[in-house]
């Protein structure tokens, strides 16, 4: 599998730290992590450039991820980038939200790096 | 107010018996995924709460109220070295924003426990209050649970003031 370069929104540093810190433990080989702190920021990163995966907090300020999910349906340099949500919710109706506006997965917090690992290496696979 | 919300507060969940338990489940698991470590009950718990670290996060729907999650700041920094992996943190600020998200998480999974909160309420993004010198008055018609828990020997406590 190739290295990747990954998107990171959430609005706690030590979330998107525990995030990556996941990913490499899951053996996914990061090239490169962009973080943002809210959608605002995450829609800005991705105009700056493509990634090959986004993970996204729901709950955040500024811009929830799920605007920032509906932002992404514009941008050209993420028309086939993956996105999975990542949430406390327990909530059934946010997930399928989520799903609906064009999320290809989602992981429930609290999360282990096998979670992680479950839900992007397949994304990861059919991307090769 | 959000057309979905205003729905879900139409019909107000009550409290149970079986509510702490589910915080203390809660806990037990959030702690063990995030933060590689055993929480216990507090079998003689101090009289009053304690801590410099407060995290709340609103819950709103068919229950309104504050999930809040109380602890030393000591407590809070070993929590934040845990949850990152780390021998130490760069800086305290880091443990505030650990223990928010460990209250929205504890917040999050007490929800899921509790069938008719998962789809009906809703929680806010995480605030965190540093300092010990001040008084939480809940609404006079307001219920409080109130779970006392041990982490590394130290008391920390996890309220969920309801208030209607």
């Amino acid at each position: 599998m190739k290295a990747i370069k990954v998107l990171i929104v959430d609005d706690s540093a030590v979330m998107r730290k525990i995030v990556e810190r996941c990913l490499r433990q899951a053996g996914i080989d990061v090239k490169e992590v962009v973080e943002a702190s809210n959608g605002i920021e995450g829609l800005a990163a991705v105009k700056a450039g493509p990634v090959d995966l986004i993970l996204s907090d729901i709950n955040m300020p500024a811009m929830d991820g799920l605007e920032f999910l509906q932002g992404l349906r514009g941008e050209a340099n993420a028309s086939n980038t993956p996105v999975i949500m990542i949430t406390t919710e327990g909530s059934e109706s946010r997930v399928v939200e989520a799903l609906t506006a064009g999320a290809r997965g989602y992981i429930r917090k609290p999360f282990t790096p096998d979670q992680v690992k479950e839900r992007v290496t397949p994304l990861l696979e059919a991307m090769r | 107010m959000n057309p979905a919300l205003s729905e879900r507060t139409s019909s107000r969940v009550r409290p149970d018996s079986t509510w702490a338990a589910m915080i203390q489940m809660a806990a037990h698991e959030v702690f063990q995924l995030m933060v590689n470590s055993d929480v216990q009950i507090c079998e003689n718990p101090p009289e009053a709460q304690s801590g410099k670290v407060s995290a709340m996060v609103g819950m709103a729907g068919t229950l309104g109220a504050i999930f809040r999650f109380r602890c030393a700041e000591e407590s809070a920094i070993s929590i934040a070295k845990k949850m990152l992996g780390v021998q130490k943190i760069d800086n305290v600020s880091e443990a505030f924003d650990a223990m928010g998200e460990i209250c929205n998480m504890l917040a999050g999974n007490f929800k899921a426990k509790v069938s008719i909160l998962a789809d009906g309420c809703l929680l806010s993004v995480p605030t965190v209050v540093v300092g010990e010198d001040y008084e939480v008055r809940s609404v006079p018609s307001g219920e409080h649970i109130e779970v006392c828990l041990q982490y590394e020997g130290k008391p920390m406590w996890l309220t969920l003031e309801i208030s209607s």
